[in-house]
Protein backbone atom coordinates (compact mmCIF):
# COMPACT_ATOMS: atom_id res chain seq x y z
CA UNK A 1 0.00 0.00 0.00
CA UNK A 2 1.49 3.33 -1.01
CA UNK A 3 2.19 5.67 2.56
CA UNK A 4 0.23 9.07 3.40
CA UNK A 5 3.72 10.63 2.20
CA UNK A 6 3.98 9.18 -0.87
CA UNK A 7 0.26 10.69 -2.01
CA UNK A 8 0.97 13.83 -0.84
CA UNK A 9 4.36 13.96 -2.89
CA UNK A 10 2.63 12.80 -5.71
CA UNK A 11 0.11 15.69 -4.97
CA UNK A 12 2.09 18.35 -5.16
CA UNK A 13 3.52 17.30 -7.92
CA UNK A 14 0.22 17.71 -9.65
CA UNK A 15 -0.02 21.00 -7.74
CA UNK A 16 -3.07 19.17 -5.72
CA UNK A 17 -4.35 19.86 -2.64
CA UNK A 18 -6.15 16.66 -0.95
CA UNK A 19 -8.71 16.08 1.79
CA UNK A 20 -8.40 13.25 4.41
CA UNK A 21 -10.75 11.47 2.88
CA UNK A 22 -9.25 11.89 -0.85
CA UNK A 23 -5.62 10.74 0.49
CA UNK A 24 -6.87 7.68 1.88
CA UNK A 25 -9.07 7.22 -1.84
CA UNK A 26 -5.76 7.68 -3.58
CA UNK A 27 -3.75 5.35 -1.33
CA UNK A 28 -5.73 2.95 -2.18
CA UNK A 29 -6.46 3.54 -6.42
CA UNK A 30 -3.23 4.75 -6.54
CA UNK A 31 -1.92 1.12 -5.25
CA UNK A 32 -4.63 -0.77 -7.26
CA UNK A 33 -2.66 1.16 -10.78
CA UNK A 34 1.26 0.26 -9.30
CA UNK A 35 -0.39 -3.21 -8.36
CA UNK A 36 -1.73 -3.55 -12.51
CA UNK A 37 2.36 -2.12 -13.34
CA UNK A 38 3.18 -4.77 -11.54
CA UNK A 39 1.76 -7.60 -13.26
CA UNK A 40 2.35 -5.87 -16.76
CA UNK A 41 6.47 -6.18 -15.66
CA UNK A 42 5.84 -10.06 -16.01
CA UNK A 43 5.76 -9.42 -19.25
CA UNK A 44 9.22 -9.93 -20.96
CA UNK A 45 10.53 -6.86 -22.43
CA UNK A 46 14.12 -5.37 -23.27
CA UNK A 47 14.40 -2.30 -21.97
CA UNK A 48 13.95 -0.49 -25.84
CA UNK A 49 11.18 -3.15 -25.99
CA UNK A 50 8.72 0.26 -24.74
CA UNK A 51 9.18 1.60 -27.86
CA UNK A 52 9.49 -1.02 -30.32
CA UNK A 53 5.44 -1.35 -30.53
CA UNK A 54 6.21 1.65 -33.37
CA UNK A 55 8.31 0.28 -35.59
CA UNK A 56 11.31 2.04 -37.03
CA UNK A 57 10.39 1.74 -40.58
CA UNK A 58 7.52 3.62 -39.64
CA UNK A 59 9.28 6.84 -39.35
CA UNK A 60 8.18 9.53 -40.54
CA UNK A 61 9.35 12.99 -40.69
CA UNK A 62 7.26 16.31 -42.22
CA UNK A 63 9.04 18.64 -44.28
CA UNK A 64 9.89 22.61 -42.59
CA UNK A 65 6.40 23.71 -44.12
CA UNK A 66 3.95 26.35 -41.99
CA UNK A 67 0.33 25.59 -42.27
CA UNK A 68 -1.40 27.90 -39.97
CA UNK A 69 -3.95 26.82 -38.09
CA UNK A 70 -7.13 28.83 -38.46
CA UNK A 71 -9.21 28.16 -35.30
CA UNK A 72 -7.21 29.54 -32.75
CA UNK A 73 -9.55 31.63 -30.98
CA UNK A 74 -11.21 27.96 -31.03
CA UNK A 75 -8.37 26.77 -28.81
CA UNK A 76 -8.27 30.19 -26.36
CA UNK A 77 -12.09 30.08 -26.08
CA UNK A 78 -12.02 26.96 -24.97
CA UNK A 79 -10.19 28.62 -21.39
CA UNK A 80 -11.95 30.01 -18.65
CA UNK A 81 -11.06 33.11 -18.68
CA UNK A 82 -8.98 35.08 -21.10
CA UNK A 83 -6.81 38.47 -20.91
CA UNK A 84 -5.35 40.25 -24.05
CA UNK A 85 -5.74 37.37 -26.35
CA UNK A 86 -3.29 35.20 -23.46
CA UNK A 87 -4.61 32.36 -20.89
CA UNK A 88 -5.81 33.74 -17.78
CA UNK A 89 -4.36 31.56 -14.82
CA UNK A 90 -4.19 32.24 -11.35
CA UNK A 91 -0.25 32.86 -10.28
CA UNK A 92 1.66 29.71 -9.15
CA UNK A 93 4.59 30.03 -6.53
CA UNK A 94 6.87 27.35 -7.96
CA UNK A 95 7.15 24.51 -5.60
CA UNK A 96 6.03 26.21 -2.99
CA UNK B 1 38.46 38.09 1.06
CA UNK B 2 41.18 35.91 -0.49
CA UNK B 3 39.77 34.95 -3.59
CA UNK B 4 43.37 33.50 -5.34
CA UNK B 5 42.88 30.44 -2.48
CA UNK B 6 39.97 29.34 -4.43
CA UNK B 7 38.97 28.02 -7.88
CA UNK B 8 34.90 28.27 -9.70
CA UNK B 9 33.65 25.23 -11.05
CA UNK B 10 31.68 25.59 -13.98
CA UNK B 11 29.08 23.85 -16.73
CA UNK B 12 26.82 26.11 -19.00
CA UNK B 13 23.89 24.66 -20.47
CA UNK B 14 22.99 26.50 -23.36
CA UNK B 15 19.10 26.03 -24.66
CA UNK B 16 19.41 27.36 -28.51
CA UNK B 17 15.74 27.81 -30.92
CA UNK B 18 16.69 26.55 -34.24
CA UNK B 19 16.11 28.62 -37.29
CA UNK B 20 12.98 26.81 -38.84
CA UNK B 21 9.72 28.06 -40.56
CA UNK B 22 7.37 26.08 -38.47
CA UNK B 23 7.31 24.47 -34.94
CA UNK B 24 8.67 21.37 -33.80
CA UNK B 25 5.84 18.82 -34.24
CA UNK B 26 3.54 20.92 -35.78
CA UNK B 27 3.08 23.31 -38.38
CA UNK B 28 2.70 26.04 -36.82
CA UNK B 29 4.79 29.04 -37.50
CA UNK B 30 8.07 29.31 -35.23
CA UNK B 31 8.18 33.24 -34.80
CA UNK B 32 8.81 35.56 -32.79
CA UNK B 33 6.73 38.54 -32.01
CA UNK B 34 3.00 37.50 -33.42
CA UNK B 35 0.43 38.45 -31.27
CA UNK B 36 -0.30 36.32 -28.41
CA UNK B 37 -1.77 32.82 -28.76
CA UNK B 38 -2.09 33.31 -32.94
CA UNK B 39 0.98 30.48 -33.38
CA UNK B 40 -0.80 27.86 -32.21
CA UNK B 41 -2.94 24.34 -33.09
CA UNK B 42 -4.29 21.34 -31.77
CA UNK B 43 -0.79 19.88 -31.16
CA UNK B 44 1.30 22.52 -29.19
CA UNK B 45 -1.54 23.41 -27.00
CA UNK B 46 -1.79 19.55 -25.54
CA UNK B 47 -5.58 18.94 -27.23
CA UNK B 48 -6.60 15.44 -26.47
CA UNK B 49 -6.06 13.18 -29.34
CA UNK B 50 -3.61 15.49 -31.32
CA UNK B 51 -0.10 13.73 -32.53
CA UNK B 52 3.48 15.24 -32.65
CA UNK B 53 5.02 14.74 -36.09
CA UNK B 54 8.70 15.16 -36.28
CA UNK B 55 10.48 17.92 -38.28
CA UNK B 56 13.10 17.08 -40.81
CA UNK B 57 14.41 20.33 -41.01
CA UNK B 58 15.10 20.20 -37.27
CA UNK B 59 16.53 17.33 -36.94
CA UNK B 60 19.37 18.32 -40.00
CA UNK B 61 20.02 21.50 -37.92
CA UNK B 62 20.61 19.95 -34.66
CA UNK B 63 23.01 16.65 -36.18
CA UNK B 64 24.75 20.14 -37.90
CA UNK B 65 25.32 21.95 -34.82
CA UNK B 66 26.63 18.22 -33.22
CA UNK B 67 29.05 18.09 -36.31
CA UNK B 68 30.08 21.76 -36.07
CA UNK B 69 30.34 21.20 -32.10
CA UNK B 70 32.78 17.68 -33.17
CA UNK B 71 30.09 15.75 -31.13
CA UNK B 72 29.28 12.20 -31.83
CA UNK B 73 25.89 12.10 -33.67
CA UNK B 74 24.02 8.73 -32.52
CA UNK B 75 22.52 6.92 -35.06
CA UNK B 76 19.59 5.98 -32.47
CA UNK B 77 18.32 8.24 -30.08
CA UNK B 78 14.47 8.42 -27.93
CA UNK B 79 12.56 11.14 -26.99
CA UNK B 80 11.48 11.10 -23.98
CA UNK B 81 8.55 12.92 -21.69
CA UNK B 82 9.59 15.16 -18.76
CA UNK B 83 6.98 15.56 -16.86
CA UNK B 84 5.88 18.98 -14.92
CA UNK B 85 2.91 21.03 -14.31
CA UNK B 86 3.45 24.53 -14.74
CA UNK B 87 0.74 26.73 -16.66
CA UNK B 88 3.15 27.63 -20.69
CA UNK B 89 2.97 23.35 -20.12
CA UNK B 90 -0.27 22.73 -21.98
CA UNK B 91 0.57 19.00 -22.31
CA UNK B 92 1.98 18.64 -18.66
CA UNK B 93 4.82 17.44 -20.31
CA UNK B 94 8.09 18.52 -22.48
CA UNK B 95 8.69 16.37 -24.98
CA UNK B 96 12.46 15.97 -24.50
CA UNK B 97 15.59 13.46 -24.53
CA UNK B 98 17.12 12.09 -21.64
CA UNK B 99 18.67 8.76 -21.40
CA UNK B 100 19.67 8.55 -24.69
CA UNK B 101 20.07 12.31 -26.57
CA UNK B 102 21.10 11.93 -30.40
CA UNK B 103 24.56 13.64 -29.61
CA UNK B 104 27.51 13.25 -27.07
CA UNK B 105 31.14 14.04 -26.84
CA UNK B 106 31.76 16.84 -28.23
CA UNK B 107 34.33 20.05 -27.83
CA UNK B 108 34.83 23.47 -28.38
CA UNK B 109 38.22 25.12 -28.66
CA UNK B 110 37.92 28.48 -27.07
CA UNK B 111 40.89 31.59 -26.85
CA UNK B 112 41.30 33.04 -23.70
CA UNK B 113 42.95 36.68 -23.01
CA UNK B 114 46.15 34.87 -21.89
CA UNK B 115 46.40 33.86 -25.42
CA UNK B 116 46.33 30.49 -24.57
CA UNK B 117 43.65 28.08 -26.06
CA UNK B 118 41.54 25.99 -23.99
CA UNK B 119 39.53 22.59 -24.81
CA UNK B 120 35.87 22.93 -23.25
CA UNK B 121 34.20 19.43 -23.27
CA UNK B 122 30.59 19.61 -24.44
CA UNK B 123 28.80 16.13 -22.63
CA UNK B 124 25.74 16.20 -24.78
CA UNK B 125 23.24 18.21 -27.08
CA UNK B 126 19.69 16.88 -27.00
CA UNK B 127 16.45 17.94 -28.85
CA UNK B 128 13.60 19.56 -26.90
CA UNK B 129 10.47 21.88 -27.45
CA UNK B 130 10.62 25.04 -25.98
CA UNK B 131 7.87 25.55 -23.44
CA UNK B 132 4.92 28.89 -23.56
CA UNK B 133 5.63 32.24 -22.09
CA UNK B 134 3.88 33.14 -18.46
CA UNK B 135 3.84 36.91 -17.87
CA UNK B 136 3.19 37.20 -14.29
CA UNK B 137 0.25 40.12 -13.60
CA UNK B 138 -0.96 41.39 -10.25
CA UNK B 139 -4.56 39.71 -11.04
CA UNK B 140 -2.46 36.66 -12.33
CA UNK B 141 -0.56 34.33 -14.63
CA UNK B 142 -0.99 35.45 -18.73
CA UNK B 143 0.16 33.10 -20.74
CA UNK B 144 0.97 32.35 -24.46
CA UNK B 145 1.95 29.30 -26.17
CA UNK B 146 3.19 30.94 -29.17
CA UNK B 147 6.45 29.82 -28.29
CA UNK B 148 5.09 26.27 -27.11
CA UNK B 149 7.01 23.78 -29.25
CA UNK B 150 9.34 25.78 -31.33
CA UNK B 151 12.69 23.29 -31.87
CA UNK B 152 15.21 24.01 -29.62
CA UNK B 153 18.75 21.94 -28.71
CA UNK B 154 20.05 21.78 -25.24
CA UNK B 155 23.92 22.17 -25.37
CA UNK B 156 25.30 20.90 -22.04
CA UNK B 157 28.98 21.34 -21.16
CA UNK B 158 31.18 19.78 -18.58
CA UNK B 159 32.73 21.63 -15.66
CA UNK B 160 35.61 22.42 -17.63
CA UNK B 161 35.44 26.17 -16.81
CA UNK B 162 37.58 28.02 -13.97
CA UNK B 163 36.50 31.13 -14.33
CA UNK B 164 33.57 33.54 -15.17
CA UNK B 165 36.48 34.87 -18.51
CA UNK B 166 36.37 31.62 -19.41
CA UNK B 167 32.80 30.96 -19.45
CA UNK B 168 31.93 34.21 -21.36
CA UNK B 169 34.24 32.62 -23.95
CA UNK B 170 33.10 29.57 -24.52
CA UNK B 171 29.45 31.07 -24.55
CA UNK B 172 30.62 33.67 -27.40
CA UNK B 173 32.40 30.82 -29.09
CA UNK B 174 29.14 28.54 -28.96
CA UNK B 175 27.52 31.69 -30.04
CA UNK B 176 29.29 32.25 -33.35
CA UNK B 177 29.40 28.87 -34.42
CA UNK B 178 25.70 28.17 -34.34
CA UNK B 179 25.30 31.17 -36.29
CA UNK B 180 27.62 31.06 -38.53
CA UNK B 181 25.95 27.26 -39.73
CA UNK B 182 22.73 29.20 -39.74
CA UNK B 183 21.90 27.13 -36.42
CA UNK B 184 20.36 29.59 -34.37
CA UNK B 185 19.60 33.21 -34.54
CA UNK B 186 21.22 33.72 -31.76
CA UNK B 187 19.12 36.65 -30.37
CA UNK B 188 19.43 36.61 -26.52
CA UNK B 189 17.42 39.67 -26.28
CA UNK B 190 14.47 37.57 -27.95
CA UNK B 191 15.34 34.31 -25.72
CA UNK B 192 16.38 32.21 -28.94
CA UNK B 193 19.88 31.63 -27.39
CA UNK B 194 19.52 31.16 -23.13
CA UNK B 195 22.00 30.76 -21.09
CA UNK B 196 21.76 28.96 -17.21
CA UNK B 197 24.92 28.07 -15.32
CA UNK B 198 26.23 25.70 -12.98
CA UNK B 199 28.49 27.30 -10.26
CA UNK B 200 30.35 25.79 -7.17
CA UNK B 201 33.35 26.92 -5.98
CA UNK B 202 36.39 25.20 -3.85
CA UNK B 203 39.66 25.21 -2.59
CA UNK B 204 42.42 25.55 -5.62
CA UNK B 205 43.74 21.73 -6.24
CA UNK B 206 40.52 19.79 -4.53
CA UNK B 207 39.03 17.48 -6.61
CA UNK B 208 35.80 17.22 -5.24
CA UNK B 209 32.87 19.71 -6.48
CA UNK B 210 31.63 22.34 -4.08
CA UNK B 211 27.50 22.30 -3.62
CA UNK B 212 26.56 23.70 -6.62
CA UNK B 213 24.39 26.70 -7.40
CA UNK B 214 22.32 27.01 -10.84
CA UNK B 215 21.94 30.82 -12.41
CA UNK B 216 18.85 31.23 -14.45
CA UNK B 217 18.15 33.17 -17.70
CA UNK B 218 21.61 34.89 -18.01
CA UNK B 219 19.71 36.88 -20.96
CA UNK B 220 22.76 39.03 -22.09
CA UNK B 221 26.32 38.66 -23.21
CA UNK B 222 26.96 41.69 -21.35
CA UNK B 223 25.94 40.33 -18.14
CA UNK B 224 27.03 36.77 -18.48
CA UNK B 225 30.19 37.30 -17.24
CA UNK B 226 29.53 40.00 -14.42
CA UNK B 227 26.46 37.21 -13.42
CA UNK B 228 28.81 34.77 -12.81
CA UNK B 229 32.00 36.70 -11.19
CA UNK B 230 29.30 38.33 -8.85
CA UNK B 231 28.20 34.58 -7.92
CA UNK B 232 31.82 33.16 -7.42
CA UNK B 233 32.68 35.85 -5.21
CA UNK B 234 29.50 35.62 -3.02
CA UNK B 235 30.09 31.65 -2.85
CA UNK B 236 33.57 32.47 -1.76
CA UNK B 237 32.70 35.16 0.95
CA UNK B 238 30.33 32.51 2.54
CA UNK B 239 32.66 29.56 2.55
CA UNK B 240 35.35 32.53 3.87
CA UNK B 241 32.78 33.24 6.52
CA UNK B 242 31.96 29.40 7.29
CA UNK B 243 28.52 29.70 5.79
CA UNK B 244 27.40 26.75 4.12
CA UNK B 245 26.42 27.06 0.52
CA UNK B 246 23.03 26.06 -0.03
CA UNK B 247 21.90 24.05 -3.21
CA UNK B 248 19.34 26.10 -5.05
CA UNK B 249 18.24 28.37 -8.12
CA UNK B 250 19.04 32.36 -8.38
CA UNK B 251 18.51 34.35 -10.99
CA UNK B 252 20.44 37.88 -12.01
CA UNK B 253 19.24 40.76 -11.23
CA UNK B 254 20.90 43.42 -14.01
CA UNK B 255 19.53 46.43 -11.74
CA UNK B 256 20.99 45.53 -8.91
CA UNK B 257 23.84 43.67 -10.19
CA UNK B 258 23.63 40.72 -7.70
CA UNK B 259 22.45 37.20 -8.12
CA UNK B 260 19.07 36.88 -6.31
CA UNK B 261 17.12 33.41 -4.90
CA UNK B 262 14.42 31.86 -7.21
CA UNK B 263 13.64 28.90 -5.40
CA UNK B 264 15.80 26.60 -2.71
CA UNK B 265 16.28 23.03 -4.42
CA UNK B 266 16.33 20.42 -1.56
CA UNK B 267 15.47 17.46 -3.74
CA UNK B 268 16.11 17.27 -7.50
CA UNK B 269 13.06 17.76 -9.92
CA UNK B 270 10.84 14.81 -10.06
CA UNK B 271 10.50 15.30 -13.84
CA UNK B 272 9.64 10.55 -13.84
CA UNK B 273 10.99 10.83 -17.68
CA UNK B 274 9.31 7.94 -20.06
CA UNK B 275 9.99 7.43 -23.36
CA UNK B 276 7.62 9.41 -25.85
CA UNK B 277 4.91 6.80 -26.51
CA UNK B 278 3.58 8.80 -29.63
CA UNK B 279 7.17 8.57 -31.54
CA UNK B 280 9.16 5.84 -32.88
CA UNK B 281 12.92 5.65 -32.08
CA UNK B 282 14.71 9.12 -33.84
CA UNK B 283 16.97 6.76 -36.65
CA UNK B 284 19.74 8.50 -38.69
CA UNK B 285 20.56 6.72 -41.53
CA UNK B 286 23.92 7.05 -42.77
CA UNK B 287 22.73 8.58 -45.71
CA UNK B 288 20.89 11.35 -44.23
CA UNK B 289 24.06 12.17 -41.91
CA UNK B 290 26.31 12.20 -45.54
CA UNK B 291 23.32 14.90 -47.18
CA UNK B 292 23.62 16.94 -44.16
CA UNK B 293 27.44 16.85 -43.88
CA UNK B 294 27.86 17.82 -47.41
CA UNK B 295 25.31 20.81 -46.86
CA UNK B 296 27.65 22.35 -43.94
CA UNK B 297 27.87 25.95 -44.06
CA UNK B 298 31.66 26.94 -44.01
CA UNK B 299 32.00 27.59 -39.05
CA UNK B 300 34.36 30.42 -38.01
CA UNK B 301 37.77 28.36 -38.02
CA UNK B 302 37.52 27.77 -41.40
CA UNK B 303 36.73 31.20 -42.51
CA UNK B 304 39.71 32.07 -40.57
CA UNK B 305 41.63 29.88 -42.43
CA UNK B 306 40.48 31.14 -45.45
CA UNK B 307 40.86 34.49 -44.83
CA UNK B 308 44.69 34.08 -43.86
CA UNK B 309 45.58 32.51 -47.02
CA UNK B 310 43.62 34.07 -49.50
CA UNK B 311 44.37 38.01 -48.16
CA UNK B 312 47.51 37.09 -45.72
CA UNK B 313 46.24 38.08 -42.59
CA UNK B 314 47.49 37.75 -39.77
CA UNK B 315 46.18 34.89 -36.94
CA UNK B 316 44.93 38.04 -35.00
CA UNK B 317 43.25 39.74 -37.74
CA UNK B 318 41.56 37.07 -38.94
CA UNK B 319 39.99 35.66 -35.64
CA UNK B 320 38.88 39.56 -35.36
CA UNK B 321 37.32 39.87 -39.06
CA UNK B 322 35.64 35.97 -38.19
CA UNK B 323 34.19 37.39 -34.58
CA UNK B 324 30.73 37.12 -36.41
CA UNK B 325 28.90 35.76 -39.16
CA UNK B 326 27.73 39.68 -40.32
CA UNK B 327 31.38 40.56 -39.80
CA UNK B 328 33.38 38.27 -41.79
CA UNK B 329 30.31 39.14 -44.96
CA UNK B 330 31.21 42.91 -44.44
CA UNK B 331 34.88 42.50 -44.82
CA UNK B 332 34.57 39.68 -47.51
CA UNK B 333 31.72 42.06 -49.53
CA UNK B 334 34.67 44.68 -48.99
CA UNK B 335 37.48 42.93 -50.17
CA UNK B 336 35.65 41.99 -53.27
CA UNK B 337 35.21 45.10 -54.76
CA UNK B 338 38.12 46.56 -53.73
CA UNK B 339 40.73 43.82 -54.53
CA UNK B 340 42.84 44.39 -51.43
CA UNK B 341 42.66 42.30 -48.88
CA UNK B 342 45.34 43.60 -46.45
CA UNK B 343 43.88 47.29 -47.24
CA UNK B 344 40.37 46.24 -46.74
CA UNK B 345 41.45 44.16 -43.50
CA UNK B 346 43.27 47.65 -41.83
CA UNK B 347 40.05 49.82 -42.63
CA UNK B 348 37.32 47.21 -41.39
CA UNK B 349 39.27 46.21 -38.26
CA UNK B 350 40.76 49.86 -37.36
CA UNK B 351 38.66 52.76 -38.74
CA UNK B 352 34.93 51.05 -39.16
CA UNK B 353 35.12 49.18 -35.51
CA UNK B 354 36.55 51.73 -33.67
CA UNK B 355 33.91 53.76 -34.60
CA UNK B 356 31.38 51.40 -34.65
CA UNK B 357 32.82 50.55 -30.86
CA UNK B 358 32.71 54.13 -30.33
CA UNK B 359 28.70 54.58 -31.16
CA UNK B 360 27.99 51.51 -29.76
CA UNK B 361 27.08 49.72 -33.31
CA UNK B 362 26.61 46.34 -35.04
CA UNK B 363 28.20 45.98 -38.02
CA UNK B 364 24.49 45.38 -39.49
CA UNK B 365 23.62 48.73 -38.56
CA UNK B 366 26.81 50.31 -40.01
CA UNK B 367 26.49 53.97 -41.57
CA UNK B 368 29.06 52.86 -44.21
CA UNK B 369 28.39 50.28 -46.26
CA UNK B 370 30.82 47.41 -47.54
CA UNK B 371 30.22 48.60 -51.42
CA UNK B 372 31.28 52.65 -50.14
CA UNK B 373 34.26 51.44 -47.71
CA UNK B 374 35.67 49.85 -50.94
CA UNK B 375 35.13 52.50 -53.22
CA UNK B 376 37.14 54.84 -50.63
CA UNK B 377 39.93 51.93 -50.68
CA UNK B 378 39.91 52.40 -54.27
CA UNK B 379 40.37 55.85 -54.60
CA UNK B 380 43.35 55.45 -51.92
CA UNK B 381 44.81 52.68 -54.46
CA UNK B 382 44.47 54.88 -57.42
CA UNK B 383 45.23 58.05 -56.26
CA UNK B 384 42.65 59.71 -56.56
CA UNK B 385 43.05 60.67 -52.71
CA UNK B 386 45.47 60.31 -50.02
CA UNK B 387 45.47 57.86 -47.28
CA UNK B 388 45.48 60.59 -44.43
CA UNK B 389 42.86 62.49 -46.70
CA UNK B 390 40.62 59.03 -46.72
CA UNK B 391 40.24 59.41 -43.06
CA UNK B 392 38.67 62.49 -42.73
CA UNK B 393 36.71 61.34 -45.65
CA UNK B 394 35.99 58.34 -43.78
CA UNK B 395 35.05 60.27 -40.67
CA UNK B 396 32.73 62.39 -43.13
CA UNK B 397 30.90 59.08 -44.76
CA UNK B 398 30.54 57.30 -41.07
CA UNK B 399 28.70 61.07 -39.72
CA UNK B 400 26.69 61.22 -42.78
CA UNK B 401 26.35 57.81 -44.96
CA UNK B 402 27.19 60.06 -48.05
CA UNK B 403 29.47 58.09 -50.89
CA UNK B 404 33.25 59.01 -50.55
CA UNK B 405 33.14 60.85 -53.86
CA UNK B 406 30.65 63.36 -53.01
CA UNK B 407 32.49 64.25 -49.62
CA UNK B 408 35.74 64.41 -51.84
CA UNK B 409 33.90 66.68 -54.36
CA UNK B 410 31.62 68.90 -51.51
CA UNK B 411 34.91 69.45 -50.04
CA UNK B 412 37.37 69.67 -52.63
CA UNK B 413 39.91 66.49 -51.26
CA UNK B 414 40.67 65.85 -54.60
CA UNK B 415 44.91 64.95 -54.48
CA UNK B 416 47.12 67.13 -55.85
CA UNK B 417 49.04 65.47 -58.36
CA UNK B 418 50.08 68.28 -60.73
CA UNK B 419 53.67 69.03 -60.23
CA UNK B 420 53.44 72.54 -61.09
CA UNK B 421 50.76 73.27 -58.06
CA UNK B 422 53.44 71.04 -55.64
CA UNK B 423 56.59 72.87 -56.92
CA UNK B 424 54.42 76.27 -56.02
CA UNK B 425 53.81 74.51 -53.16
CA UNK B 426 57.33 73.91 -52.09
CA UNK B 427 58.83 77.09 -53.37
CA UNK B 428 56.99 78.93 -50.83
CA UNK B 429 57.45 77.00 -47.99
CA UNK B 430 61.44 77.22 -48.88
CA UNK B 431 61.07 80.81 -48.89
CA UNK B 432 59.40 80.90 -46.09
CA UNK B 433 62.78 78.83 -44.23
CA UNK B 434 65.41 80.03 -45.33
CA UNK B 435 67.80 79.09 -42.35
CA UNK B 436 66.55 75.49 -42.61
CA UNK B 437 66.93 75.73 -46.27
CA UNK B 438 70.68 76.79 -45.79
CA UNK B 439 71.53 73.75 -43.45
CA UNK B 440 69.99 71.99 -46.47
CA UNK B 441 72.38 73.03 -48.64
CA UNK B 442 74.97 72.47 -45.58
CA UNK B 443 74.65 69.12 -45.54
CA UNK B 444 72.18 68.12 -43.01
CA UNK B 445 70.12 66.22 -45.45
CA UNK B 446 67.60 64.71 -43.06
CA UNK B 447 65.94 67.84 -43.38
CA UNK B 448 64.09 66.73 -46.30
CA UNK B 449 61.21 65.17 -44.22
CA UNK B 450 61.26 68.97 -42.42
CA UNK B 451 60.02 69.88 -45.94
CA UNK B 452 57.84 67.50 -46.93
CA UNK B 453 56.19 67.96 -44.06
CA UNK B 454 55.89 71.97 -44.38
CA UNK B 455 54.84 71.17 -48.34
CA UNK B 456 52.09 68.38 -47.49
CA UNK B 457 50.74 71.32 -44.21
CA UNK B 458 50.87 74.19 -47.60
CA UNK B 459 48.48 71.83 -49.17
CA UNK B 460 45.92 71.01 -46.66
CA UNK B 461 47.13 67.28 -46.78
CA UNK B 462 46.02 66.81 -50.30
CA UNK B 463 49.15 66.52 -52.19
CA UNK B 464 50.35 62.96 -53.72
CA UNK B 465 52.87 62.00 -51.03
CA UNK B 466 54.86 60.18 -53.46
CA UNK B 467 55.84 62.77 -55.63
CA UNK B 468 55.82 65.56 -53.37
CA UNK B 469 58.45 63.42 -51.90
CA UNK B 470 60.36 63.15 -55.36
CA UNK B 471 59.78 66.79 -55.81
CA UNK B 472 60.73 68.69 -52.79
CA UNK B 473 63.95 66.31 -52.98
CA UNK B 474 64.71 67.61 -56.60
CA UNK B 475 63.78 71.09 -55.91
CA UNK B 476 66.06 70.72 -52.81
CA UNK B 477 69.01 69.54 -54.67
CA UNK B 478 69.01 71.69 -57.83
ZN1 LIG C 1 1.04 24.07 -33.34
Amino acid sequence: MLSREEVLKIAKLARLTLTEEEIGFYQRQLTRVLDHIQDLNQVPTSKEGFVQHVPSDAQCFREDRVEPFLNHDGLINNAPVVENNCFLLPTLVEHS
Amino acid sequence: MSLEKYEAVIGLEVHAQLMTASKMFCCCPNRYGSLPNTNICPVCTGQPGSLPVINKKAMELGVRAAIALSCEVHPESIFARKNYFYPDLPKGYQISQYERPYSTHGHIVVQLKTGEEKRIGITRIHFEEDAGKSNHESYGTLVNLNRAGVPLIEIVSEPDMRNAHEAGQYLRALHSILRYADICDGNMEEGNFRCDANISVRLRGADKFGTRVELKNINSFKFVEKAIEYEIQRQVFAVESGEKIIQQTRSWNSAKNITEVMREKEEAHDYRYFPEPDLPKLVFSLAWLDQIKKEMPELPQETSIRFKKSFELSDYDASVLTGSKELANYFESVVSHSKNGKASANWVMNELLGRLNAANKEVESSPVTAIQLADLICKIDSGEISGKIAKTVFEEMFATSKDASSIIKEKGFIQISDPIALESAICKVIENNPSQFAEYKAGKVKLLGFFVGQAMKETQGQANPALLNELVKKILDR
